[in-house]
């Protein structure tokens, strides 16, 4: 099974119409813009729940549009699992009953969805009754039983403030994990993207204005930029009983513990703003992480930053013009950065990430 | 002592209410789905000809059924060669009833449909349910105290009908009176007494309809 995505589409809006052309095998593309850029309009017409849509999809080797030839599949023959910004769980359904909607044979499925998402205890409360994050799990839940190809999650934690958004993640990355459909994630959180996909495409006014892997599209003074966190990968190689030592290739960084285990691949952001840089090695902080680096690039400004290497992948790093030139600093430049473990955040962790 | 008069009326009255109100749910509760859901050329028609009994005489459509089913219209027995016994039975009672309460319960059981959104249809749909099973798993739990509520006020406007029945079904005490044509009779022959009676159990009857019916229609509100 390829998996490979294909489209070419144009589809009226207001304002503007949409005109995206993409071809992707990516098992996690994410889409990024502004709000009103087209992006919801995009998965809607993946989905097949948008009539009007002209062009072609095919996924893995099958066409669900082709215009021209007058095909157009609906929704229910392109087995997807979509889930909207509003979850639309069904509101006469307890948890379990929303479960088995799309999938009434396969109990063993469902029990399984429930573990993996942690939501057993809720199998017979009224959804009514869930709170925002335990409605995003079910949701996700029931377009899993539906043994979906392809998961369209259109912003599927935007309702939820951002701590609650990123305890939710990793749920998207187990069930990625444990079954294997690929998805097309809509988020305006370039960290979500940056965390869990391994392709960006960023929309504006209809159009694809920006496409590639997440560290390079969604650096820093890119299309997005706000409040920017970097989003870093490593394994886990040890364990403390308040900290996890994460191996980013080389550089060992130290994070809080969360419930990292020795082996994990651990998904951490940093935020360009917390981070300091030396130019000697500093001595007697606090901060667990001093970890020696090299500048790799250097952007001056009214928004200064620099970029250095740990491991092999890019650490932005926000700093004042001034104490760009107090420390002379210039590409090449040997220097230190500092991180408290405070400042890591454990996103996401898990066998294959 | 109760009056076995009053009580073959209240009898007969409620059976002609739930009788019509049988009769008109599936006609009536059909095309309110259909207009919650669809647009076509024609449905401004399809609206003013469903409303059309809101808005005439009832006696007019007591009338029009007089002559429908008459020996030789055309649902008399001459038409037809067998005798449907519409006219001055309680079978013409309901039918006079079913026709002057289908506008409210297609009217209202039309918002409980419009009240389902479609987007819920439209996932289930897309989690592979056929039309058959969106409807009967998502629109019809999801509109249920709407389209109750709906059938209710139907009940409640049977109750009260009385310009279409006299007509058709008469008022035969017994046999085709109800609680509406009994009032017109007590008044007729002056007895202000058993007029009082019989108003002040319609009235009951009909408070009890309503007042059931807005509570369903209040839970219609706030379920979906």
């Amino acid at each position: 099974m390829s998996n490979t995505l294909e489209f070419q589409l144009t589809l009226p809006l207001t304002g503007f119409t949409l005109a995206l052309e993409h071809a992707t095998n990516s098992r996690a593309l994410g889409v990024v813009g502004p709000s009103g850029s087209g992006k919801s309009s995009l998965v809607e017409a993946l989905a097949g729940w948008r009539r009007g849509a002209r062009g072609r999809i095919r996924f893995d080797g099958a066409t669900w549009l082709d215009s021209e030839r007058g095909v157009e599949l609906d929704a229910a023959r392109r087995a997807v699992g979509y889930v909207p910004q509003d979850q639309l769980l069904f509101p006469h359904l307890d948890v379990e009953a929303n479960l088995r909607f799309g999938c009434t044979s396969d109990g063993a499925l469902v029990e399984r969805v429930l573990r993996v998402l942690e939501i057993e205890a809720l199998r017979a409360r009224g959804v009514a009754t869930l709170s925002g994050g335990e409605r995003q799990r079910v949701a996700l839940g029931r377009a899993l039983c539906a043994r979906p190809q392809l998961l369209l999650l259109d912003e599927p934690f935007g309702a939820l403030d951002r701590p609650l958004r990123r305890r939710i993640l990793p749920y998207l990355l187990r069930a990625q994990r444990e079954f294997g459909a690929p998805f097309v994630l809509v988020s305006h959180d370039p960290t979500e993207i940056a965390a869990v996909c391994d392709e960006v495409l960023v929309l504006h006014e209809g159009r694809v204005v920006a496409r590639g892997a997440p560290s390079q599209v969604l650096a820093p003074g890119g299309e997005l930029d706000e409040g920017f966190e970097n989003v870093l990968r490593g394994r886990v190689s040890a364990v403390s009983a308040s900290s996890a030592s994460v191996d980013l290739g080389g550089v060992a960084l130290e994070v809080p513990r969360a419930e990292l285990a020795p082996g994990e691949v651990a998904v951490v952001s940093v935020r360009a703003d917390d981070v300091l840089v030396a130019r000697t090695a500093p001595k007697g902080l606090s901060a667990r992480n001093v970890l020696a680096a090299r500048v790799d690039s250097l952007v001056r400004g009214p928004a200064a930053r620099l970029r250095v290497e740990l491991g092999a992948q890019p650490l932005w790093i926000e700093l004042t013009e001034a104490a760009i030139d107090e420390l002379e600093l210039a590409p090449g430049a040997a220097v230190f950065v500092v991180v408290k473990t405070r400042a890591c955040r454990v996103l996401a962790s898990g066998g294959s990430t | 002592m109760v009056d076995s008069a009053l009580v073959d009326a209240l009898r007969l009255t409620l059976q002609v209410a739930a009788g019509s109100t049988a009769l008109v749910a599936l006609p009536a509760l059909a095309l309110g789905r259909f207009l919650a859901r669809r647009e076509f050329r024609g449905r401004s028609l399809v609206e003013a000809l469903a409303a059309l009994p809101l808005y005439c005489p009832p006696t007019a459509f007591g009338f029009l059924l007089l002559r429908a089913f008459r020996r030789d219209g055309p649902l008399g027995a001459q038409a037809l060669g067998f005798d449907l016994d519409v006219l001055l039975t309680w079978r013409g009672a309901v039918l006079a009833s079913a026709l002057m309460s289908f506008p409210l319960v297609v009217r209202t059981a039309r918002v409980a449909f419009e009240n389902v959104p479609p987007r819920l249809e439209q996932m289930a749909a897309s989690l592979g349910a056929s039309r058959a099973q969106v409807l009967w798993r998502v629109t019809l739990p999801l509109a249920r105290n709407g389209l109750i509520a709906a059938l209710l006020i139907g009940f409640s406007r049977a109750l009260g009908e009385f310009g279409a029945t006299v007509i058709v079904a008469g008022n035969i005490p017994g046999r085709t009176q109800t609680l509406a044509t009994g009032i017109f009779d007590a008044l007729q022959v002056g007895d202000d007494a058993r007029a009082v009676q019989l108003a002040g159990l319609s009235a009951l009857l009909g408070f009890v309809a309503v007042w059931t019916s807005e509570w369903f229609l209040r839970r219609s509100r706030s379920s979906v």
